[in-house]
């Protein structure tokens, strides 16, 4: 499982195992979901779901091969911990964006 | 091999049933709440056809119950106490780690999953419940088979022919030896001697020196009885508490009085301390009777004889001969 950003359009290859083709839709859907529900915490101050969020990500995305969702899901945690909106805003923009530009590769 | 994950998150849920799957663990069950894994549990009531896990996966940051408190009611229960409980938490959670171990974790897994790892404790925590689950059936094996050794030790002390407590003969096994010996003298036409003797004031030894003490002394009177019986077809037993039956074959009354007053003798020469007995040493009286078998006598009839003749022994003052004159031949 690796991620490497492949020049040009942007776009981000994500390598996966192949064990895992079956999940990685309803994955992918689920942190698309995130991404709204984020948002509108972030609306709301509700920091507990924001954290809890953060952490589930955290916890899954690099399981899964997206080792990115990870890195992102502990920001989103440690930011609403410290109740920090400008950072949380800019980490689900860069979610939001990730989720848009990667191309997975099973194998 | 069942295994049930306990994770509030889907994606969790189903990535690990497919790294297990994978593995070829095919028997992967989900709960999405601590309350769901009580249910699988069949802790919340009963359940249909429950297969028990043979190990969970817990998470530890769950809503409404974390995995600690889940943990923590699981091991209340009896059943549950040895089932191995694998948890699963963030990289960065020292103290809840420790809180999970107390809770009685077996082991901890962290988020994300890597694989090998995952792998290897599962394995080694369900190579544990195996190994526990052997030796508790080697446990219970071996509490049936003590049960059926007792049994069978019990059979055998029925059997047995040897007193316990002096290693003479027991009365199941005299009573034979009398049957036997009575059927010969009939064949012959010869008396039979049979000699009831008792340890004088035996309950106030054991008051003063202690069962112990009790038991040594019918040791040593035993002892010292049997090895005064010198001829085939001689017997001593232990007939029961402090009283002993003694059998002499092919004798005369003088030949058996006799043997009554060495064995009396013996007894007394033991010098066995009795401060409360007259003689201030153990002492035995003996009543002893004698039949030639006839057709209408049988051997209770010549052992009550022997026994009117010990109490006429101890109500002459103990520590004596008593002849049974309506036992004489």
């Amino acid at each position: 499982m690796s991620e490497s950003p492949v020049s040009g359009d942007g776009t981000i290859r994500v390598t996966v195992d192949p064990d895992l083709e079956d999940l990685v839709p309803g994955f992918l859907q689920n942190r698309h979901k995130d991404v709204e529900a984020i948002r509108l915490a972030v609306e709301r101050e509700d920091w507990a779901t924001l954290q809890r969020l953060g952490h589930s990500m955290k916890g899954s995305g690099g399981g899964y091969g997206f080792d990115s969702i990870t890195t992102l899901g502990a920001g989103i945690e440690t930011a609403a911990k410290a109740r920090d909106t400008s950072a949380i805003e800019r980490l689900v923009s860069e979610l939001d964006s990730y989720l848009d530009h990667i191309e997975v590769v099973f194998g | 091999m069942r295994i049930l994950i306990v994770d509030d998150s889907v994606d969790d849920r189903r990535l690990l049933e497919a790294i297990l799957g994978n593995a070829g663990y095919k028997d992967v069950i989900g709960a999405a709440s601590a309350r769901e894994a009580f249910k699988v549990l069949g802790l919340t009531g009963p359940v249909d056809g429950l297969v028990l896990p043979d190990l969970v996966l817990m998470d530890i940051m769950m809503p409404d119950m974390n995995g600690i408190e889940a943990l923590n009611i699981i091991r209340a229960t009896e059943s549950f106490r040895d089932l191995p409980v694998i948890m699963v938490t963030a990289m960065d959670q020292s103290d809840t780690l420790q809180a999970a171990f107390n809770a009685g974790a077996v082991d901890y897994i962290t988020k994300p999953y890597n694989r090998t790892e995952l792998l290897a404790r599962v394995r080694s925590s369900l190579r544990l419940k195996h190994e526990m689950d052997q030796r508790k059936t080697r446990e219970q094996e071996l509490v049936s088979m003590t049960v059926r050794l007792e049994q069978v030790i019990h059979t055998l002390q029925g059997l047995s022919t040897m007193d316990g407590l002096t290693g003479i003969s027991n009365r199941r096994h005299f009573d034979e030896i009398l049957d036997r010996e009575w059927r010969r003298a009939a064949r012959d036409g010869k008396p039979l001697s049979f000699m009831m003797a008792d340890i004088d004031f035996f309950k106030p030894y054991n008051d003063a020196y202690g069962h112990q003490a009790g038991d040594e002394c019918l040791r040593r009177v035993a002892k010292s009885l049997a090895g005064c019986m010198r001829r085939a077809g001689d017997w001593v037993a232990r007939y029961g508490g402090e009283e002993f039956a003694i059998l002499v074959s092919d004798t005369d009354r003088p030949g058996l009085l006799a043997v009554a007053e060495a064995l009396r003798k013996t007894v007394e020469g033991l010098g066995i301390e009795h401060l409360s007995a007259p003689g201030k040493v153990v002492s035995i009286s003996l009543g002893a009777a004698q039949m030639i078998p006839k057709p209408g006598s049988s051997p209770p009839m010549l052992v009550a004889a022997a026994d009117r003749a010990l109490y006429k022994a101890k109500q002459a003052g103990r520590n004596r001969v008593c002849f049974a004159e309506d036992g004489a031949a």
